[in-house]
């Protein structure tokens, strides 16, 4: 397989929750692939839709209630439509999640090493034996120390960061090819944010794996990936590699995030700049850019028109706006 | 704090003879006994010390498992209980097992899908069940399981022990544990479900359900556990309601367990068995829930952590 070959290709991808008050459109029409080996960083606000785009990838969204279109090729497996048996063949041992919050993604009343030894067992076949040396491997590997003692212990007994490195090590267990790590360090200290990231890196590199890095935090990314997607609303309104989206942005939204993100660079105390307003309600979209009514460059165009991603200067780098900003616009990362 | 329970059930049985209205010198000696006669048997049987003593002579007895003697039968009070509470016990196990047997794996197929036509049969069916009165449903069970189709049942006369004849013992027993499991079963039932349902929304499932395990092993090994506590905190306090209230089962299928010899008592005044049956029940229903907070702490660690 070359280097260039696309793990996961998403077409047109679409989510709709049928709640008591209307259709919610979670994902609306969401385009973009990945290569191997490559870390995509997915940004947005709270309620961008980062989480349900990356359970729908994944066809880990809830079974009832929902809607999914479009198309999600992963490793040549359509997983839209795909029944809950067939995506249960990919699931741990394709593709792997690593969950927001550690305090409610492990079982609180199974020991930690039986929920990783799951997937080895039950997927992988593995005898007991085997499954628990391997279980006390991945728990080495993602740096927990004495994992013969922590093996055995249940996950109220750990720190957040501590149950962060189990919920990696069970995602690892099935040396998935793409791993989604969906704002993996949201509840943790500073501190162990960057740990936590780095090991991610670590790992990604050791196991030869993709990563689908989910964040509201542009500071994240900046140096782990190697494109990135900004969502607003459902939707994608920027996208491209890294470098290109920090120094070229042209959707004003991207750069009220940029301006929203502290930097080292800056001297301190400078204040840092809140987009005004707030995300819009998903279930009454507005009928233009759903970025106008708290844009300082929108006109009546992007209140009535709803802007398609168009192609920026640089090759991959898609944006979707009526009024972009100036190409010479730049903000450092 | 078990031990402070059990003093306070000890001080409110032995209290509770001295509520009762009649006299013991009356129900022996009969209505006609001359003040001295009745005097002397107040003396033989210490009733004319301070009720303090009594007491203490009293539970220094019941420790070392004498109960007294009854008036009436002037059999040992403790070998009475001896032969009625293992029918209790055994009425109590058989349902339990009845029980859980159905409501567990009912539960949880209703909870997988909610508000389905399956969830929704069996809901109602809990609710029908739940709004019929326990000798509502004996009457019924006699009806069409004894007589219509001719399932052997004996009573009080012929009843044997489980040692002697198990078949014929588990023919006796079978209407009573059915009928007590009937009322856990929509209990149990109802308690387990919404609590898987509950569950079933957690992350850690959706986690477990990224692994690529079967919907089966999900139910079963991650969210059952964490569903239980409720049950298993509402099976003993249910399992405890049964020690105390299955005399209504056992009178009426003329079962000699606790609660029948309970009844029979009391129409004597024979309360001497009144005050060992209560005593012994209550120290059971504690002993149970303290025997379920113990298991409980042990199927949910996060209980004893905090």
């Amino acid at each position: 397989m070359s280097q260039e070959q696309k793990l996961l290709v998403v077409k047109d991808l679409a989510t709709t929750f049928h709640t008591p008050s209307g259709p919610l459109a979670a994902v609306g029409g969401v385009s973009f692939d990945l290569n191997q080996n490559e870390t995509l960083g997915i940004v947005g606000e709270s309620g961008a839709g980062k989480t349900v785009l990356l359970r729908t990838i994944m066809g880990l969204q809830p079974r009832t209630n929902v809607d999914v279109s479009g198309s999600v090729l992963l490793d040549g497996f359509e997983v839209v439509g795909a029944s809950e048996k067939a995506k249960r063949s990919i699931w741990g041992l394709e593709v792997a999640m690593v969950f927001q919050d550690p305090m409610t993604s492990l079982n609180p009343v199974m020991r930690i090493g039986k929920q990783i030894d799951e997937i080895l067992r039950v997927r992988l076949g593995m005898d007991r034996r085997a499954a628990k040396a391997r279980a006390l491997e991945l728990l080495e590997l993602v740096g927990i120390p004495s994992p013969a003692v922590r093996y055995n212990v249940f996950p109220g007994e750990l720190s957040g960061g501590m149950r962060q490195r189990v919920v990696i090590a069970t995602a690892l267990a099935g040396s998935p090819k793409l791993l989604m790590a969906d704002e993996p360090t949201t509840g943790l200290d500073v501190t162990i944010q960057a740990q936590i990231l780095n090991l991610l890196e670590e790992l990604k590199e050791q196991m030869k794996m993709s990563v689908v890095l989910v964040t509201h935090d542009l500071g994240v990314v900046a140096t782990r990936t190697s494109q990135i997607i900004v969502m607003y609303a459902g939707r994608i309104v920027e996208m491209g590699s890294t470098r290109e989206v920090f120094a070229h942005h042209r959707m004003p939204y991207t750069r009220a995030l940029l301006e929203g993100s502290p930097k080292v660079s800056n001297p301190s105390h400078t204040r840092l700049l809140a987009i005004p307003g707030r995300p819009p309600n998903l279930l009454n979209l507005p009928k233009g850019c759903s970025f106008a009514p708290r844009c300082s460059f929108a006109t009546d165009r992007c209140r009535q028109e709803r802007p398609e991603l168009e192609n920026a200067n640089a090759p991959g780098h898609t944006f979707a706006c009526w009024n972009p900003l100036p190409v010479t616009q730049s903000v450092s990362a | 704090m078990l031990i402070v329970i059990v003093f306070i059930i000890t001080v409110g049985a032995f209290y509770l003879i001295h509520l009762l209205p009649g006299d013991p010198a009356v129900v022996i000696l009969g209505t006609g006994a001359s003040p001295v006669n009745r005097a002397k048997l107040y003396a033989q049987f210490g009733l004319n010390k301070p009720i303090l003593e009594q007491y203490f002579v009293w539970i220094r007895n019941v420790v070392h498992g004498n109960l007294g003697t009854s008036f009436i039968t002037q059999t040992s009070v403790w070998s009475t209980v001896r032969a009625a509470l293992p029918i209790d016990v055994e009425i109590i196990v058989l349902s339990q097992i009845l029980a859980f047997a159905v409501a567990i794996p009912t539960a949880m197929r209703s909870a997988r899908k909610p508000d389905g036509w399956l969830d929704r049969i069996l809901s109602a069916g809990s609710f029908t069940l739940l709004s019929i009165p326990s000798f509502v449903i004996i009457v019924l069970l006699v009806l069409f399981v004894a007589i219509k189709l001719g399932v052997p049942h004996t009573g009080v006369s012929s009843y044997v022990s489980l040692s002697s004849d198990w078949i014929t013992n588990l023919e006796s027993l079978t209407l009573p544990a059915f009928t007590l499991a009937v009322g856990s079963y929509v209990v149990y039932y109802r308690v387990l479900r919404s609590d898987l349902i509950a569950t079933l929304q957690e992350e850690f499932i959706t986690m477990a359900r990224s692994k690529g395990i079967s919907q089966r092993r999900i139910m079963w090994r991650h969210a059952f556990r964490p569903s239980s506590v409720a049950l298993l905190g509402t099976a003993g306090v249910n399992i405890g309601g049964l020690l105390a209230s299955g005399f209504i089962v056992q009178y009426l299928l003329s079962i000699p367990g606790l609660g029948y010899t309970l009844i029979t008592s009391i129409g004597q005044s024979d309360y001497l068995v009144v005050q060992g049956i209560v005593l012994v029940v209550s120290v059971g229903v504690i002993l149970i829930n303290f025997a379920f907070d113990f298991i409980i702490n042990i199927v949910d660690p996060r209980i004893s952590r905090e």
